[in-house]
C-alpha cells in the first residue's frame, strides 16, 4: 500500500512538471467556460454570457428544444472534438515518455531493487499515466455539470460518465504507447505506434460507419439512391441492397478486435441520459437544430436506430480486450526484460 | 544473523550468447566493505545486478541476508546506488530519498526526520528542497548515496559511488562508506579506482572477464607480494652478486630484494653483505600495492584464457 501511493504520487509529480499538463488544463477550462457561456432568451440564443445574440425560432429560453440543444452541444460537439481528439492526444503527446524514461539505464535500477514486484510496478506505473486525461476530464466535467444545471435546471448527473469513459479511450491508445515503450524504449516509437493505432481504429471505425449508412440508414429513412447516376429518390418503402448489408457485415467483424476509440465516445451519448433530449430530439442532428429545422419521424428513427446499433458489449467490450492483450503483451515485455 | 551478507555459490549470467558473468562465486562477509574490482566491461554492474533482480541470471545458487537470492522481501533490507544514476529532474533531493522510503515501505512518520538526517550526512542540507535539474553531478551522486541509506539497510550496494566526483567529494564518499561500515553495514562497492578501494576496502575480489581470478582481504592480497628492499652504498660485487642471485634474490646495481615473510628472513641476507663489508644506507619492507596486483593479476588472466 506504501509502495503503491509512492508510485502514484511520483506519476503525480510527473504530470506536475510536465508543461503540457497545465496548457491541457488550461485550454481545457476555456473550452468548459465558454460552454458556460452559452444562454437563451426570448430570441434565441446568446454566446458569452450574453454578450452576442443569435435568433433561432426553437432555441429559446423555456423551450425544452433549447435544453436539449444544450446537451447535444456537450455529447455531439464538446466530447467528440475537445474531448475524445484533442484532449486525447495531448494527453498522448505528454504520457508516451513515461515508460522509456521509467526504464532509462540508472534509473529503472532504484525502482526494480526495490520489494515490489514487477508487475505490480507496472501497473502502478500504467495507472499512474491515466491520472493525466482523469484529473483534466474531471474538472472539464465538472464545469460542465455546473453550466448544464444553471442553464437547464437539471442537475444531471449522467454527465460523469464522460470521466470513465474518456480515460477508457485514452487508456487504449496509452496501452500501445506503453507496449512499444517498454519495447523499444524509445518515445518517439510509442507515440508513432499510438498514434499509428488511433489512425487504424478510426479508419476501421468510419468505414463501419459510413457502410451502415449506405445499407441501413439510407434505406431506412426512404431515399433511393442510384449509385450510378448519383440521383436521389424519396420513396415510402426502400428495399435494403443485399450488397451492401453484406459489406457492412464483413467490415464490422472485420473492425470488431481493433479498439473502438471513436465508438465509445459515441456511446456516451447514450450514457448521459437526458430527458427532453431523448423524447423530444431523438435522432436528431446538431446541423439541424442549428438551422432550427426538425427531421420527419421516419428519418429520426432510422437515425436513432443508426446511433443505437452497437451493443454496449461491441463497443466496450472488445476494446477491453484489446486493452488486456497489448498490456499483458507490455506486462510481459517489462517482466521479463534484463535492464 | 550470522553467515555472510552475500555468499554466491554460482552465478551465471548469458546475454544472447555472450557470457558476461562465467559462474563466479564469492563471499562477502558481514559488516565489511567488500570491494569489487575489475576492467572495463568485466562484469561488475552484471554482478550486483543480478543480485538484486535488475537483470534475471542464467543461473544462481547463492543467498544474500539469509534469503536465497532473488528474494523480493529481502530487498527491503538492502540499499542501492546504480551506476550513472539519474534520477527525476522533476523530484527535488528531499522527494528522491522520499521515493526510496516509499518504495521500500518507511513509514510515512518516519520518512521526514529520516531524510532531514540524510541530508544533512551528505552534505545537502541547504539544497533538500532544490529540483535535482539545478544540481551538479556531484550533488546528484550524494543525494544517490542518501536514497540508499533511507531504509537503514543491511548491506549497501554502491556501482562506481566516485564516478564523476571530484577529489574532496570521493574524500567525503569514502568518509561515508567508513561511516557505514561503523553503523554495523555491509558495503559492497564496484570500482575500477583501486587506490580509493585500496584504502576503505577490507576484502576485495578482481574480476576479469566474467572470472573472480583473485580475492581475500586486501592485507592478504598485497601480502603474497610482500618483499623487503635493501639499498648500499655503491653497487654488490659480482661474486657476492652471483651467490644473492642463485638464491632467488634479485640484486641490481645497488638495490637488492629479497620475498620474505617477515623481517627474520633477511638477516641472513644482512649478515652476508656486512661479511663482505658493504655498507648498507637502508632496509625497508613494501608491500605490491592493490593496482601492482591488479595489473599482473588481470594481465596473467588475459594470457592464460587465450581464447576469445
Ligand atoms: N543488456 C545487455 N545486453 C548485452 N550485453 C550486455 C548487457 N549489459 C551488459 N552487457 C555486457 O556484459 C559485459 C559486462 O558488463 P558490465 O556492465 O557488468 O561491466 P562492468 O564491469 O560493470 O563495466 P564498467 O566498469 O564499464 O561499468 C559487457 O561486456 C557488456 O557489454
Ligand atoms: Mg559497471
Amino acid at each position: 500500500m506504501r509502495a503503491a501511493m509512492t508510485i502514484l504520487w511520483d506519476s503525480f509529480r510527473l504530470l506536475q512538471a510536465k508543461k503540457l499538463f497545465w496548457i491541457a488544463l488550461g485550454i481545457s477550462m476555456l473550452v468548459a467556460l465558454f460552454y458556460a457561456s452559452i444562454g437563451f432568451n426570448e430570441q434565441g440564443m446568446t454566446l458569452f454570457f450574453g454578450w452576442k445574440e443569435f435568433e433561432n425560432p426553437l432555441l429559446r429560453q423555456g423551450q425544452p428544444e433549447a435544453a436539449a440543444f444544450y446537451v447535444l452541444l456537450f455529447t455531439d460537439v464538446i466530447l467528440k472534438f475537445w474531448l475524445a481528439w484533442i484532449a486525447v492526444a495531448l494527453a498522448l503527446l505528454s504520457t508516451a515518455s513515461i515508460f522509456p524514461d521509467f526504464i532509462a539505464e540508472g534509473s529503472i535500477g532504484i525502482s526494480l531493487s526495490k520489494p515490489v514486484g514487477r508487475l505490480r510496478l507496472f501497473l502502478l506505473k500504467y495507472f499512474g499515466g491515466l491520472l493525466f486525461v482523469a484529473l483534466q476530464v474531471t474538472v472539464f466535467t465538472v464545469i460542465v455539470f455546473l453550466a448544464l444545471g444553471w442553464r437547464t435546471g437539471e442537475w444531471n448527473l449522467t454527465v460523469f460518465w464522460a470521466v470513465p469513459v474518456v480515460t477508457f479511450v485514452f487508456s487504449l491508445l496509452y496501452a500501445v504507447a506503453v507496449w512499444i515503450g517498454v519495447w523499444t524504449k524509445s518515445t518517439l516509437f510509442a507515440l508513432l505506434g499510438a498514434f499509428l493505432m488511433w489512425g487504424v481504429a478510426l479508419l476501421g471505425q468510419w468505414t463501419e460507419s459510413f457502410l451502415y449508412q449506405a445499407a441501413h440508414l439510407v434505406p431506412e429513412s426512404g431515399i433511393e439512391f442510384d449509385y450510378r447516376t448519383g440521383e436521389q429518390v424519396e420513396k415510402d418503402s426502400v428495399e435494403k441492397n443485399s450488397a451492401a448489408v453484406s459489406f457492412h457485415k464483413t467490415a464490422k467483424a472485420v473492425v470488431t478486435p481493433l479498439p473502438k476509440t471513436r465508438d465509445c465516445t459515441t456511446y456516451l451519448k447514450r450514457l448521459i441520459k437526458m430527458k427532453e433530449r431523448d423524447s423530444l430530439l431523438a435522432g436528431v442532428t446538431f446541423d439541424m437544430l442549428l438551422s432550427g429545422s426538425l427531421p420527419d419521424p421516419r428519418m429520426a428513427g432510422a437515425m436513432k436506430r443508426n446511433d443505437e446499433r452497437h451493443s454496449f458489449w461491441y463497443v466496450f467490450g472488445t476494446s477491453a480486450i484489446f486493452e488486456a492483450v497489448v498490456l499483458s503483451l507490455a506486462a510481459w515485455v517489462f517482466c521479463r526484460r534484463d535492464y | 544473523m550470522d553467515g555472510p551478507a552475500v555468499e554466491i555459490e554460482y552465478l551465471k549470467k548469458r546475454y544472447g550468447s555472450f557470457e558476461a558473468l562465467a559462474g563466479v562465486s564469492l563471499s562477502v562477509p558481514r559488516g565489511s566493505v567488500f570491494g569489487l574490482l575489475g576492467p572495463n566491461g568485466a562484469g561488475k554492474s552484471t554482478m550486483i545486478k543480478s543480485l538484486l533482480t535488475i537483470i534475471r541470471p542464467t543461473e544462481c545458487r547463492g543467498r544474500m541476508l539469509g534469503r536465497p537470492i532473488g528474494d523480493r522481501a529481502t530487498l527491503g533490507k538492502v540499499g542501492y546506488l546504480p551506476e550513472h544514476a539519474r534520477f527525476a529532474e522533476y523530484l527535488t533531493g528531499r522527494e528522491v530519498i522520499a521515493y526510496s522510503a516509499g518504495m521500500t515501505g518507511v513509514p510515512v512518520r518516519e520518512t521526514r526526520g529520516r531524510v532531514d538526517r540524510l541530508l544533512e550526512t551528505v552534505g545537502m542540507k541547504a539544497w533538500g528542497e532544490k529540483k535535482l535539474g539545478t544540481y551538479s553531478k556531484g550533488m546528484r551522486q550524494r543525494i544517490g548515496l542518501a536514497q540508499a541509506l533511507v531504509n537503514e539497510p543491511e548491506i549497501v550496494f554502491l556501482d562506481e559511488p566516485t564516478d564523476g566526483v571530484d577529489p574532496e567529494g570521493r574524500i567525503d564518499i569514502r568518509k561515508m562508506i567508513e561511516g557505514m561500515k561503523a553503523e554495523g553495514r555491509t558495503v559492497f562497492v564496484n570500482s575500477h579506482l583501486l587506490g580509493e578501494v585500496e584504502q576503505v576496502a577490507d576484502q576485495v575480489a578482481i574480476l576479469s572477464h566474467g572470472k573472480v581470478i583473485r580475492s581475500g582481504s586486501v592485507a592478504e592480497l598485497t601480502g603474497t607480494g610482500k618483499h623487503f628492499e635493501i639499498r648500499t652504498l655503491g653497487p654488490v660485487p659480482p661474486a657476492l652478486r652471483e651467490r644473492l642471485e642463485s638464491a632467488g634474490i634479485q640484486v641490481a646495481g645497488d638495490r637488492i630484494g629479497v620475498p620474505a615473510k617477515d623481517a627474520g628472513e633477511v638477516q641472513s641476507v644482512i649478515d652476508a653483505l656486512r661479511a663482505a663489508g658493504i655498507v648498507i644506507r637502508e632496509l625497508k619492507e613494501s608491500r605490491q600495492s592493490l593496482e601492482e596486483l591488479f595489473l599482473s593479476a588481470v594481465q596473467g588472466a588475459r594470457q592464460e584464457g587465450g581464447q576469445p
